[in-house]
């Protein structure tokens, strides 16, 4: 088989994705592409997740991180620079998961740790997960690929991914938490660096074959660009659950609330509002103010700006639960 | 389960049934076996066009996520919205639980028969 290596040069989650997605279809019969690349504070969702539920969204964005969704499923996670993301792009009547994830498991023994593989499609160090694993395939074509957590910063992994106080009813994949270590904490040789050339050779000893530098080519740049616009955009990256609620409920000085937001690719589509305050026009109110106005905190609390200071006060609260 | 006779296939292990001009497409059995218990069916919207060999939808199992791809071009003019909140009903009865219904077709990609495609499956084994 010829065995292929390429290490992406940009930390843009969009454009690494867009490279990704440009291997996987552009693999040959009997080829396999090594494929190593690194996110800048990015948390990656899975193919069919809420965005709004998995992760902070507002608070990523202040950070100047990104939001950003894969092809293949499963839950979301966090990537820094301490992080490094692998991809093997196969034909599907090469897939072989039982041999590519050896791949890792012998790039992490290499310095000297019991890397293992258990379960389904899990390896871990001394019982303890450093990397996930998700994959895709479309007819033909497949790919397999993964994090491994070198020295990933565990705060802000917590910070982006806790979900909103506000219960979202949506039909997405939700993700499962679970206990993850850093590489780097296990083996002082353990770096980005090392870890790359570790594992490109130990691709070509699973393999039992030599690794050829991946170029792309102009006409390859173009089509990454193009797709690189794609899969930063709002309607990739929150158009996906088309529709979904958000259930809240407070006490306000004036009475109790019980509201559910109502959202069609990021904008609100309707309130429906439960209160024992009642009396007037309120709901009506607050619905008109809202309709059309995306589920953001920013764009929400433009709009909060009432002369009725109980429409401000119940915006300022949405914006707050989000 | 046998593969009904009266239903035509893809290559790429999607059914088709014709019910007069509506086409109804489906995933077939060894395609819900391979993928394993399914979690999550994206599907198009009514009215959306989709094209011969082409991806219109995706399925999530434990595994992967796996494009699905029409068989058919035309025009989409219903979903199975009931998959949406039960995927595993593929897996249960994969030929009961259709995914699409296509109208104003087009083109159609070749197809298999029932005996024609069991031996595909033997081969893709």
């Amino acid at each position: 088989m010829k065995l292929s290596y390429i290490c992406s040069d940009s930390t843009n989650p969009y454009n690494n994705i867009a490279l990704e997605e440009y291997l996987t279809f552009h693999t040959g019969e009997d080829e396999c592409i090594l494929y190593l690349w690194q996110n800048a504070n990015t948390v990656v969702i899975g193919k069919n997740q809420n965005a709004y539920r998995e992760c902070k969204i507002d608070k990523l964005e202040e950070a100047g991180g990104y939001l950003a969704r894969r092809l293949s499923g499963g839950g979301a996670v966090y990537h820094d620079l301490g992080n490094l993301n692998f991809t093997f792009c196969v034909r599907k009547k090469n897939y072989n998961v039982d041999k590519q994830l050896q791949v890792i498991v012998e790039a992490v023994k290499s310095f000297g740790l019991n890397a293992e593989k258990t379960g389904r499609n899990d390896i871990v160090v001394d019982g303890k997960k450093f990397s996930g694993n998700a994959f895709y395939e479309s007819g033909e074509f497949a790919y397999h690929h993964g994090t491994i957590m070198i020295d990933v910063n565990a705060g802000k992994l917590a910070d982006y991914l806790t979900v909103s106080k506000a219960k979202l009813e949506s039909k997405g994949v939700q993700s499962v938490r679970s206990r993850v270590v850093n590489l780097s904490a296990l083996s002082d040789a353990i770096t980005v660096e090392t870890m790359k050339r570790a594992l490109a050779e130990a691709f070509a000893k699973v393999y039992e074959g030599n690794v050829n530098a991946y170029q792309p080519d102009e006409e390859a740049k173009e089509e990454i660009n193009e797709r690189k616009e794609f899969f930063g955009s709002k309607d990739w990256l929150l158009g996906n659950q088309k529709n979904f609620v958000a259930q809240m409920e407070t006490r306000f000085s004036w009475g109790e609330m019980q509201l559910q937001v109502e959202t069609e690719a990021g904008i609100i589509s309707g309130v429906t509002i439960f209160s024992d305050a009642l009396e007037d026009t309120l709901p009506e109110q607050i619905n008109v103010v809202l309709k059309g106005c995306p589920y953001e905190k920013e764009a929400l609390l433009k709009r909060g700006n009432m002369e009725d200071v109980r429409i401000s006060e119940v915006i300022s609260w949405i914006a707050d639960e989000i | 389960m046998s593969t009904p006779t009266e239903l035509k296939f893809s290559k790429s292990h999607e059914w088709v049934k014709e019910e007069g001009d509506v086409m109804v497409i489906g995933l077939t059995d060894f395609a819900q076996s391979e993928l394993g218990d399914l979690v999550f069916v994206n599907l198009p919207e009514e009215g959306d066009e989709v094209e011969a060999g082409e991806a219109f939808g995706d399925v999530e199992s434990v595994k992967a996520v796996s494009d699905v791809f029409s068989p058919v071009s035309g025009e989409v003019c219903e979903i199975n919205e009931d998959l949406l909140d039960n995927p595993a009903a593929i897996n249960e009865d994969a030929y009961g639980a259709w995914l699409i219904k296509v109208k104003n077709v087009t083109d159609t990609e070749e197809l298999m028969d029932a005996a024609e495609y069991d031996k595909f499956c033997e081969s893709e084994k």
